[in-house]
């Protein structure tokens, strides 16, 4: 048990009092004290078994608690990966500071505080079905319990919201703090949006972000997430989505990692109703001594729905990557459909993937594939590609690039899987010509 | 334009070349010719520069330049090129993007500047044109899903576009059928020129029948026994190479090694 959650534990229930509603405080309260008993994650807990707390031990942040007026409002966030997005967001330790868009008829966008005054039997249904208990939820306890700044986004029926660009930004500025942000995303029957998140610190200064996303598919919509993520190795990026799919919704995931000292990914959707979709991708280039741990987990508990999971790791210098994909296909969850892949590249003898994919299958007529593979650059190709002239290091950025992209090729936006391209060769590995590595 | 002295290489510790001593010029096509495990194929991978073969003796040197000294990028740069008797399948470069990179890459080596997508693609088109080869190869990852004509063609068409002082051509008919041989080596043909060196790897003579070599030579047990003019080929390819062995070269017009 640690110190650290039972002091934020401690300091985060003696600040609840009547902030309201009630079942909220109460649930507060619970989960305040969740997390002072039991503390962080640690390796006896399997979902956490790769990805130890140290960074964020060293880090040791207090709690970040700021209003929006006390963040410094000249903050330089990354630019836009989105070129005229519908409507832009930007939160910066942890609050919102920024909302920028056209008004688009059928989309509501609110603080969490007014969201809770709107939809608040929908907002309480999300709240308290997420699970805090024991060490292993610590961060959704520490997000429970520390529950204040948020955004809700509502989408009627039949409305195409656009796209969404939401920028997550640290300051660094008054010492390391962990700072605390939900989001909700509620699709109507048929709506649709694309959702772009970009996570990228502007300082070295170091922090960390604790975020819980909730996206709600009503029937048959379609929701395009990418979320790009490119954090200082000072950083500490904990975060979970978790997808409800109604019948017939379409998700679709592309996530790129690029950085951060500690990052942490949960993806999980349920199909709620049959003939849903939703395909998760998306790869990690790191190097140095960033870690980035994604887990998704995929609850096939209606029949007739199918998910892909496709997802490329490089790892260079000392950083050290974690993947595990896990299908559940539920008893009567017939006609279901699991694809699972996973390939990476280990560049250094120093660099560390762990990956996992998992199918649990109950049912009887489901097709499922999975596969995962560990691998170094082909000699054979560098070698070949140095004979016409490219030096080993160019020959071995070409081979990692062309790896990467059997995932950006499957980007339907061509510039905007033209930039991420870019920040990919950015983030690949340096060689030096003694196949030494420089970090 | 290419003098090895005395080259001495092992493999792994074992003896592969054992004193093979070999000049070419410019403007000249030389076919070295010789049974399996003689070390033709060693011959090309020293001279490309590949790793796991090591020089215990003699000299290359290549345009008065010790070779031996550069690495393969550079030796690239310099103008020696090496078509692959395998040539290696790339998924996921572009066979186009691939060829932009290297031509530039060589072009800033030597000090001129680089072509950008406009001026390379009449490049290519002009070098297609030459070659008869249709642009499909263009638009596909290198060597990906090639048939094995298909590769050997992409070799040359690189070559043509790389414009090399000295093409070394590894076993470039191994794997071709009768039409798939002619065209590639029509290709060659057409690139031969004053200014270029060719060195033509090949186990049978029916290569030669299309490309006419200025010389031939019989590599065997690591040296060169025996070289001739074209005809040398033919004779090659009558007898078999146990015929030189049992010391059946004397009558004919060639010169003795060692």
């Amino acid at each position: 048990m640690s110190a650290l959650a039972q002091q934020w534990g401690e300091s985060l229930r003696s600040a609840v009092h009547a902030r309201g509603p009630r079942w909220l405080d109460e649930l507060r309260l619970r989960a305040s004290d969740q997390l002072s008993t039991h503390g962080l994650p640690h390796r006896k807990d399997e979902d956490w078994k790769y990805t130890p707390m140290r960074v964020l031990e060293k880090l040791n942040p207090s709690l970040g608690g700021k209003s929006g007026d006390e963040v410094a409002s000249e903050l330089v966030f990354p630019a836009a990966l989105i070129e005229d997005p519908d409507c832009m967001i930007d939160i910066c330790d942890g609050v919102l500071m920024r909302q920028e868009g056209k008004d688009r008829p059928g989309v509501t966008i609110l603080s969490l505080s007014e969201g809770l005054q709107r939809y608040e039997p929908l907002l309480r249904k999300l709240i308290e079905s997420v699970d805090i208990s024991g060490s292993a939820q610590a961060f959704a306890a520490l997000n429970t319990a520390a529950l204040d700044q948020g955004l809700v986004i509502h989408i009627d029926g039949q409305v195409d919201a656009g796209t969404i660009l939401l920028r997550w930004a640290l300051s660094g500025n008054a010492g390391p703090s962990i700072h605390n942000f939900r989001v909700f995303l509620l699709l109507g029957e048929g709506a649709r949006v694309q959702l772009v998140e970009q996570f990228e610190s502007v300082t070295d200064a170091g922090g960390a972000l604790n975020v819980l996303v909730h996206l709600e598919l009503g029937t048959n919509a379609v929701l395009d997430h990418l979320r790009i993520q490119n954090e200082a190795e000072t950083s500490v990026l904990m975060s979970a989505t978790r997808i409800e799919q109604a019948q017939g919704s379409r998700y679709g995931y592309a996530g790129f990692d690029l950085g951060g000292g500690l990052v942490r990914h949960d993806l999980k959707t349920v199909f709620g109703g049959s003939d849903a979709h939703a395909a998760f991708m998306g790869a990690f280039v790191l190097d140095g001594a960033t870690h980035v741990d994604n887990h998704i987990s995929v609850d096939h508990a209606s029949p007739d729905c199918s998910s892909e999971q496709f997802f490329r790791g490089v790892l260079g210098g000392r950083s050290r990557g974690v993947f595990n994909c896990k299908a559940l296909i539920r008893p009567g969850a017939d006609g279901s459909s699991v694809r699972q892949s996973n390939a990476n590249l280990l560049l250094s003898p120093w660099a560390q993937i762990d990956t996992k994919p998992e199918l649990e299958i109950y049912a009887d007529e489901v097709e499922a594939s999975h596969g995962a593979t560990v691998g170094q650059l082909d000699e054979a190709a560098i070698f070949y590609l140095r004979t016409r002239g490219l030096s080993e290091n160019a020959a071995r950025r070409l081979l990692v690039g062309a790896f990467c992209r059997a995932v950006t090729d499957k980007l339907e936006n061509k510039t905007l899987a033209g930039r991420i391209t870019e920040m990919i060769d950015h983030a690949m590995p340096t060689y030096t010509e003694n196949r030494g590595q420089v970090q | 334009m290419l003098e090895i002295k005395n080259l001495h290489v092992t493999v792994g510790g074992k003896p592969i070349l054992k004193g093979l001593d070999f000049t070419i010029e410019a403007g000249q096509v030389h076919a070295i010719m010789g049974p399996n495990g003689a070390g033709k194929s060693t011959l090309g991978n020293v001279i490309a520069g590949r790793e796991g073969y090591e020089v215990t003796q003699g000299e290359v040197l290549f345009k008065g330049k010790n070779l031996l000294e550069l690495k393969p990028e550079e030796r690239a740069c310099e103008g020696i090129f090496m078509a692959f008797q395998y040539p290696v399948e790339i998924p996921g470069v572009n066979n186009t993007y691939f060829l932009r990179a290297a031509l530039n890459a060589q072009r800033k080596y030597r000090g001129e500047p680089e072509l950008d997508s406009m001026q390379f693609l009449k490049l290519v088109r002009e070098k297609l044109k030459i070659l008869h080869i249709s642009d499909d190869l263009l638009h596909r990852a290198v060597n990906e899903g090639f048939s094995g004509g298909e590769k050997k063609r992409n070799e040359i068409f690189q070559m043509a576009v790389l414009e090399p002082v000295l093409a070394v051509l590894d076993e470039t008919d191994s794997g071709l059928d009768i039409d798939a041989l002619r065209l590639v080596a029509e290709g060659i043909n057409r690139l031969r020129s004053e200014d270029r060196a060719m060195i033509v790897i090949t186990h049978y003579q029916r290569l030669l029948d299309h490309i006419v070599p200025d010389r031939v030579h019989v590599l065997a047990d690591g040296k060169i026994v025996a070289s001739g003019g074209a005809d040398l080929a033919l004779k090659l390819e009558e007898q078999g190479y146990a015929w030189l062995e049992q010391g059946g070269i004397q009558p004919l017009d060639v010169e003795l090694r060692a």
